[in-house]
C-alpha cells in the first residue's frame, strides 16, 4: 500500500488475497457471462481490491456539505469512510475506523461536528484527520508519535457538476477523463443551467438480495425489461389504465457502450419530455436545446438510465442517484438521493420528489420489481447445475458504431452492448494487479 | 477592574458556540472560554477541559452546559460543575456582564 502506516515486524502473506483467473468468465465478444461472478465469494474479495479499490467511487453529492464539520459516512466497496469539509472548505474523505482498536470514529449518517472521536477508547481526530487526543498518552512509549496514526485519507476526492467522486488510487486516471464520452451523457441531467443540482430530502436506504452488479448492470444496458417487468406500472400511469400508446412502447433509441464501464440508454423522439406534469411545464426544452444540443434534448434528457461504472447509477427522468453498495456476493445496499435544478421553484421540486418517490424509492412502484427481479435472479444461481450455465448477453452483438449524433459507440436502445462492455472492463480490472499489490 | 475587561461584542459569539480569550488578555492561568447558550445569555468557563487538552470554546452550547468536542464531558455553564465522566473535576466559572451589546469579563470574580 502506498497509504503510508507504521507496519513494524508485520507482514501479510500472499495466500491471505489468493487470485483468481476470471478471463474465463466473461466473454463480451461472444456475450456470455458465467454465473460464477455473481455467487462466488472469493471472486466478491478480488472485486473489493481490484474492481473496487482502484476505481472512482461516488461518495455524495456537494449540496450535501455548507460549512467545515458538515459530514456524511458512506462506503466505498465495503469500507466505511466520512466526507467532510475541513477547515478550508475543502471536500476530504477518511477510512472511518479508529487507528487505535478499529471501531468507527463517526457512528452518525451525516451531521456536523467539531471532531472524529473514537466511542471506544477516546482517540479523537480533527477534520484535517489529524489525531489530536489520546486519553492516558503518558502511558505510551517515546517512539510513539501521533503523526503517524491520523485518520488514513482517500488520497483522491474530486467532482463532477455536484458529484463527488473518491479513489483509493493514489495515481489514477483523472476523474473526468476516466467518465470520458459519459460526461456528455451525464450533463444531460445535470447541467440544465448554470445553477447546478440540489438534494431534496434524506438519502434513502434499503437492503436488497442480490448481487451489487446485478443492479448496475441493469441501470447500464437495459430498456428491454421496461415494458415486460413494469406492464402493472406502466398500465397504472397511463390514462387509460392499459398502457402506453403503441408509439411509446415502441419507441426506438439509442445506447451508449463506454470502453471504461459506463453506459446510458435512452428513447430518442422531438417530443420526448419529463413524466411529471409540473415538472413538464416548467421545463424550458427550448433553452436547453440551446445549452445542451438537439440531440442531448430529443435524447438522455429526459427518459433513460444510466450507470457510472463500477456502482453509481441515475435516472434523469426523476432525478434518482444511487448507489448500489457490495455487502457480500448476494447481497447490495442501495443508497439514493433524489436530485433536482437549483432553479426550479418549490412546488417544481416538490413534484419530482413525490415523482421519485411514487416510482422510483423503496416503495416505488418501478423499483420494486427491479428489486424483485435482482433478488429472483440471486436466489436461484447458487445451484450447482444453475450456477454452470451461462447467462445470455447477446442482444445487439455487433450493433456498436459511431452514430454520428451521440458520442462514443453507441447500440440500439434495445441491446446488451453496455453489459458486453461493463463485463470486459471487470475482466480487465480483476486481471489486472492493483496498485496495492505492485512489487508483490 | 471593576468595570471588567471589554472582550467581544455579544455579535461576535454565536447562540450555542463559544470563543476562547487568551490568557494573555484575561491575565489568568488558563483561556477562558467565552460561551452563549441558546438562550442568549453569555457564561464564561476556563477554557481547558480537566478530562485532556481540548478547547471548551470548540464546545457545544445549549441548555445551561457545555459539552467538550473532544470525549462529551459536560460542564454547567452557571458554576462549571462537571456533570460526568470522562471528566471528574468541575471547572473555574468566572463573572459575564453585558452592557450596550457589549461583553465585559471579570477574571477569578465568581459569577
Amino acid at each position: 500500500m502506498t497509504i503510508e502506516t507504521p507496519r513494524g515486524a508485520l507482514r501479510r502473506p500472499a495466500e491471505l488475497a489468493p487470485t483468481i483467473d476470471v478471463r474465463g468468465l466473461v466473454d463480451s465478444e461472444g456475450g456470455l457471462v458465467d454465473r460464477a461472478v455473481f455467487t462466488d465469494q472469493q471472486i466478491y474479495r478480488q472485486e473489493l481490491r481490484r474492481v473496487f479499490a482502484p476505481s472512482w467511487l461516488f461518495l455524495a453529492h456537494t449540496d450535501q456539505f455548507h460549512k467545515p464539520g458538515d459530514f456524511f459516512t458512506t462506503y466505498m466497496g465495503e469500507d466505511p469512510v466520512i466526507v467532510t469539509l475541513d477547515r478550508n472548505r475543502r471536500v476530504r474523505a477518511y477510512l472511518n475506523s479508529c487507528r487505535h482498536r478499529g471501531a468507527r470514529v463517526c457512528r452518525a449518517d451525516y451531521g456536523a461536528t467539531r471532531n472524529f472521536t473514537c466511542t471506544y477508547h477516546g482517540w479523537s481526530y480533527d477534520l484535517e484527520g489529524k489525531l489530536v487526543s489520546v486519553p492516558n498518552k503518558a502511558g505510551y512509549p517515546e517512539s510513539f508519535d501521533t503523526g503517524e496514526w491520523g485518520l488514513v485519507e482517500v488520497p483522491n476526492v474530486d467532482s463532477y457538476l455536484g458529484l463527488i467522486f473518491g479513489t483509493w488510487n493514489p495515481a489514477p486516471v483523472p476523474l473526468r477523463e476516466s467518465l470520458g464520452d459519459m460526461a456528455w451523457y451525464m450533463d444531460a441531467m445535470l447541467d440544465h443551467d448554470d445553477q447546478g443540482t440540489v438534494v431534496v430530502g434524506g438519502v434513502h436506504k434499503w437492503v436488497l438480495e442480490g448481487n451489487w452488479k446485478l443492479a448496475a448492470e441493469q441501470f447500464a444496458t437495459d430498456w428491454y425489461h421496461v415494458n415486460m417487468s413494469h406492464a402493472s406500472a406502466l398500465m397504472l400511469l397511463s390514462p387509460t389504465g392499459k398502457g402506453p400508446k403503441d408509439e411509446i412502447v415502441h419507441r426506438t433509441g439509442r445506447q451508449y457502450a463506454s470502453p471504461n464501464g459506463h453506459g446510458a440508454g435512452f428513447p430518442v423522439h422531438p417530443k420526448n419530455r419529463f413524466d411529471a406534469k409540473t415538472v413538464h411545464q416548467w421545463t424550458d426544452y427550448a433553452a436547453l436545446r440551446e445549452r445542451l444540443g438537439d440531440a442531448r434534448v430529443e435524447g438522455p434528457l429526459t427518459n433513460g438510465h444510466a450507470t457510472v461504472f463500477p456502482n453509481f447509477s441515475y435516472l434523469p427522468v426523476n432525478g434518482s442517484i444511487r448507489i448500489w453498495h457490495p455487502k457480500g456476493p448476494d447481497r447490495m445496499e442501495v443508497w439514493a438521493w433524489t436530485i433536482v435544478d437549483k432553479s426550479m421553484p418549490p412546488q417544481v421540486r416538490e413534484a419530482q420528489r413525490l415523482y421519485n418517490l411514487r416510482t422510483f424509492g423503496p416503495s416505488g412502484i418501478f423499483e420494486q420489481d427491479d428489486g424483485e427481479n435482482w433478488s429472483e435472479v440471486q436466489a436461484v444461481s447458487h445451484g450447482f447445475v444453475t450456477n454452470s450455465v451461462p447467462l445470455n448477453y447477446q442482444m445487439g452483438l455487433g450493433s456498436e458504431r459511431d452514430d454520428g449524433r451521440h458520442p462514443g459507440s453507441t447500440s440500439e436502445l434495445y441491446s446488451d452492448a453496455a453489459g458486453r462492455t461493463f463485463y470486459a472492463r471487470w475482466r480487465e480490472l480483476m486481471t489486472t494487479p492493483a496498485w496495492h499489490e505492485e512489487g508483490k | 477592574m471593576t468595570d471588567g475587561i471589554r472582550v467581544a461584542a455579544l455579535d461576535d459569539i454565536t447562540e450555542g458556540e463559544g470563543i476562547a480569550i487568551a490568557k494573555a488578555i484575561t491575565g489568568t492561568d488558563d483561556d477562558i472560554a467565552l460561551l452563549r447558550d441558546t438562550d442568549g445569555s453569555v457564561w464564561a468557563l476556563d477554557d481547558t477541559c480537566t478530562h485532556e487538552d481540548a478547547s471548551l470554546a470548540d464546545g457545544w452550547v445549549e441548555d445551561g452546559y457545555v459539552e467538550c468536542p473532544l470525549h462529551s464531558s459536560k460542564f454547567c455553564l452557571k458554576n462549571g460543575e462537571v456533570q460526568g465522566l470522562p471528566a471528574t473535576r468541575s471547572t473555574c466559572p468566572h463573572r459575564v456582564e453585558v452592557r450596550d451589546g457589549e461583553v465585559y469579563l471579570f477574571p477569578n470574580q465568581a459569577p
